[in-house]
């Protein structure tokens, strides 16, 4: 393949210039990919899209002096440039208090494009978004909007610690809103790495019921009710994993700060990360500073086990080793993952008794990080749950909580998962339903 | 430190908008782009059911920019450190008992240069300088943690043109002093008065936010029309709402990407229409809304330069640029004597608004129960929530003192995130009722 040799060209004219400038430290990962998206709206296309870029993120360190840098110039030119800048920069700066040197290798990965389909590369998706549009019709939707974004990546990495491999990775994405009028909306997504993972027509169906039933809302009181939220608002409001991150609990802006080895949570939440979960969505098997990545328990029965680290913040904070998470400056999850519950969805709603349901939530904003209280806009279809049965759409409300409040009031995990990766979720995540007590309502007053 | 360089082409064919971009700059893989991208529109123009069709508009040949008195090239690495730690020196160990041993501090610059070309003509080349800082730290007082940021709201400052904006701003002074003002909100412990309609005066900037989320995003022609539904949402507006009373006679909120050293400053827009002044709402109706050459054929209304990509592998789309509350011919000491019974909400951290724009919420940091005309005890966390069209019908008093932070817009898919200007001077409401925080 014309780019996987491209790439590695590219790879390497970067780390040899780089070392010509006497850089102890390179690693540099050179991504190519090809992203293809189609967007709707009102029934009809809006736009095809097609995105084909090269990028290159390198990071160098000379006599204990660090720094990163992205260039999106492949050319010959452009990346000699790009590297004599970096360097230059790195040589001005302060020796880092830090300094660890990158991993030595080499390293064995696995698995290999577990998440890869050559059939994502060639598949028409404006049919499929007609599909999804359809079947959000006939579900009893007048109107659907919504996007498919396809991508294919292909890794490569190459370090001065002699970690060398590539990784391919495609993902297909849909987003739909299905609209009965004006005031009702239905919100299916559908996320998959295969193509025989991939159901348009379910996430346009499931769009359109919710927007029929969401027909006529009423508003509801403020105060605190039970709660049942779908995998994609859970994956959006409870943040685990990049609160877990070594950089954000350094930099004072997570919940998780100085709670290592407590409880944080209800016994039964468990959540981990995993550099790829197989036939899921996304992930990759090497980190930036060339480490193979893995799974890490970041929840494990309500405890705080694992903090997400570099080499560096390994040092920082003590502990023995990286968890195959950088980020050369900031350790990162490339996939969440929430254990699965007991229950089943019908047992949810049964047990929740009284309650709501929110299926859809956008523009949660923090008052406080360090404590977790945030609010959140719940979007798209909610129901009052009644009697253990989904009733009457309810809408123009809140919910204005914190997210360690949340965590110990996990009262029902479902055993169904979902992926979720969209506008709200930027890490793939695999999230259950769950049902959440207490949860705080607000709505505007006097208006 | 990033570098990127290349090239993105939008076509449309029988009605049907394709958009694509690679940084592979060479004849070959351009000509596959452009034929990819052809290929593609056919493709979507079959049994298309709405046609894109673009407005007539003006071409133009010009180069535009922004000057600098000191170059960004100039400034290196060494030298933003000890920009930055000199701001952290300023900050002081203990303010008024409240530590602040959790300081990230941010500045950046980048240098965006633009060669734009259209079938109609146009040939446009722009370069814009822009830097910018950020500041966030997590005090503690009586043990108790808070996150805060300096502009709070998580906002910025800065500008375009060369680091003299950034000297400008003499920001080894502003932090300090706005740390002051911040802990009164971090010490407060009073609850707001919730149970009665009261007064509300908000500070600069709280109200310029106000202006972008409730006026500046539902006024885009392209949520109007419900291009936009399926992620960063449509509006309560509707096509033939142009001229819709939504607040009172002292409302007037326009966007202006021409404002000089603006962080969402430019001359052309990216479809190369010339820019100019916006007046959103006037004395309380609607009077524009944001418009792209594809929107406004279907308002039947000429483009008002509204379109802008972040970057030349994103599509062109309607944003705002400096968005702002117009200054009236009131004086802060004068709105607040002649409040009897109230709060001034200074300044704030958390904020959102539903995706129809009509629901909306901010709440306090900084804020003042006012009583007979003067500012009593700090408050803990007043919550100002409510419907847009009651919001913009309270106002009842505007400063003269507008004042601009700087923000950065989300919308569009994939998201892009664009630089902007949000401003007001200080505006009373009448007649509100807050909440508390919990």
């Amino acid at each position: 393949m014309i780019e996987k040799v491209r790439q590695e060209q590219v790879a390497q004219l970067a780390l040899d210039q780089a070392k010509k400038l006497g850089c102890e430290d390179v690693s540099v990962v050179c991504a190519f990919s090809n992203e293809n998206q189609v967007r709707f709206a009102n029934n009809s296309i809006t736009l095809v899209n097609n995105v084909r870029d090269i990028t290159l993120d390198v990071y160098l360190s000379l006599s204990k002096k660090r720094i990163i840098g992205s260039s999106y110039n492949p050319t010959e030119k452009g990346i000699i440039r790009f590297i004599e800048s970096l360097a230059k920069s790195c040589r001005a700066l302060p020796e880092s208090k830090d300094y660890v040197s990158l991993p030595q290798g080499p390293f064995s990965y696995s698995p290999h494009h577990a998440n890869y389909d050559s059939e994502v590369e060639d598949a028409s998706f404006v049919e499929y978004a007609k599909e999804a549009m359809s079947s959000a019709l006939s579900s009893g939707a007048n109107r659907a909007s919504g996007s498919i974004n396809s991508e294919v990546t292909n890794l490569f990495i190459l370090t001065s610690g002699g970690a060398t491999s590539s990784d391919r990775v495609s993902q297909i994405l849909l987003n739909i809103r299905a609209f009965a009028d004006d005031n009702s909306s239905g919100h299916g997504l559908s996320c998959s790495s295969y193509l025989s993972d991939f159901h348009p027509s379910e996430a346009g169906s499931r769009a359109g019921i919710y927007a029929k039933r969401a027909l006529n809302s009423a508003l509801i009181s403020e105060g605190e009710y039970k709660v049942i939220f779908t995998p994609t608002v859970i994956a959006n409001i409870l943040p685990i994993a990049s609160s877990a991150s070594a950089f954000t609990i350094e930099s004072g802006n997570s919940f998780l700060s100085e709670r290592l080895g407590q409880k944080v949570a209800v016994d039964k939440l468990n959540v981990e990360d995993r550099g790829v979960f197989e036939h899921g969505l996304g992930g990759r098997i090497f980190d930036d500073e060339g480490l193979p990545t893995r799974t890490n328990r970041i929840i494990n029965a309500g405890v705080f086990e694992t903090m997400l680290h570099n080499s560096t913040t390994a040092k920082k904070f003590g502990k023995g080793s990286s968890t195959g998470n950088a980020g050369i400056i900031a350790p990162r999850s490339t996939t969440v993952v929430f254990s699965a519950g007991d229950s089943s969805l019908e047992e949810i709603v049964k047990e929740t008794g009284e309650g709501l349901l929110i299926t859809n939530n956008w523009y949660t904003r923090y008052q406080n990080i360090r404590t977790g209280d945030y609010s959140t806009v719940p979007r798209d279809a909610a129901f009052r749950i009644r009697n253990g049965e989904v009733k009457e759409p309810v809408s123009g409300f809140r919910l204005s909580d914190s997210v360690p409040r949340q965590l110990s009031n996990i009262e029902l995990i479902s055993r169904e998962r979902e992926w979720i990766k969209w506008w709200e979720v930027s890490t793939p995540t695999l999230a259950p339903t769950m049902m959440i007590k207490g949860v705080r309502v607000t709505r505007a007053v006097g208006s | 430190m990033s570098d990127a360089e290349g090239i993105g082409v939008r076509v449309v064919f029988d009605g049907a908008l394709a958009f694509g971009a690679t940084n592979l700059v060479s004849k070959e893989s351009v000509t596959d782009l452009v034929t990819r991208l052809v290929k593609n529109a056919k493709h979507a123009s079959e049994g298309l059911k709405d046609k894109v069709k673009l407005s007539r508009e003006q071409s133009y040949t010009a180069d535009w920019g922004v000057d600098e008195k000191k170059k960004l090239e100039d400034v290196q690495a060494e030298f933003l450190i000890s920009f930055l730690k000199e701001i952290d020196k300023s900050i002081p160990s203990s303010v008024s008992e409240v530590t602040f041993p959790n300081r990230n501090l941010i500045t950046f610059y980048a240098i965006d240069e633009k060669h734009y070309e259209n079938s109609d003509g146009s040939k446009l080349r722009g370069r814009v300088p822009r830097v910018g800082y950020l500041c966030l730290l997590t005090g503690f007082y009586d043990g108790k943690p808070s996150t805060v940021s300096v502009p709070p709201g998580y906002s910025g400052l800065g500008g375009t043109g060369g680091w003299e904006v950034m000297d400008a701003l003499n920001l080894t002074n502003y932090v300090p002093l706005q740390l002051q003002e911040v802990t009164n909100g971090i010490r407060a412990s009073a609850r707001p008065p919730t149970d009665e309609n009261i007064s509300v005066i908000l500070g600069p900037a709280v109200a310029g936010l106000t202006s972008h989320e409730s006026c500046g995003h539902p006024g885009e022609a392209d949520r109007i029309l419900g291009r936009e539904g399926a992620q960063a949402g449509e509006s309560f507006l509707k096509r033939d709402k142009l001229g819709m009373q939504i607040g009172s006679e002292e409302a007037y909120v326009s966007d202006d990407p021409t404002i000089p050293n603006s962080m969402g400053f430019y001359l052309y827009d990216d479809e190369g229409v010339k820019a100019g002044k916006r007046r959103l709402i006037t004395s309380g109706k609607f009077t524009e809304f944001l418009q792209n050459r594809q929107t406004a054929e279907v308002f039947g209304v000429k483009s008002n330069g509204s379109s802008r990509a972040v970057q030349f592998d994103r599509e062109p789309i309607i944003r705002m640029a400096n968005t702002f509350i117009e200054p009236g011919d009131w004086v802060f000491e004068e709105m607040l004597k002649e409040t009897k019974s109230g709060i001034y909400i200074k300044s704030f951290m958390e904020w959102n608004i539903d995706d129809k724009r009509l629901n909306q919420r901010y709440v306090g940091l900084e804020a003042y129960r006012i009583e007979d005309g003067e500012l009593k005890e700090a408050v803990k966390n007043p919550v100002l929530e409510i419907t847009t069209p009651k919001y913009w019908g309270s106002i009842d008093a505007r400063g003269g003192d507008l004042a601009f932070t700087c923000g950065t817009c989300g919308k569009g898919d994939p998201m892009q995130g664009a630089p902007v200007f949000i401003g007001a001077p200080h505006i009373r409401l009448s007649d509100v009722r807050v909440g508390a925080r919990s």
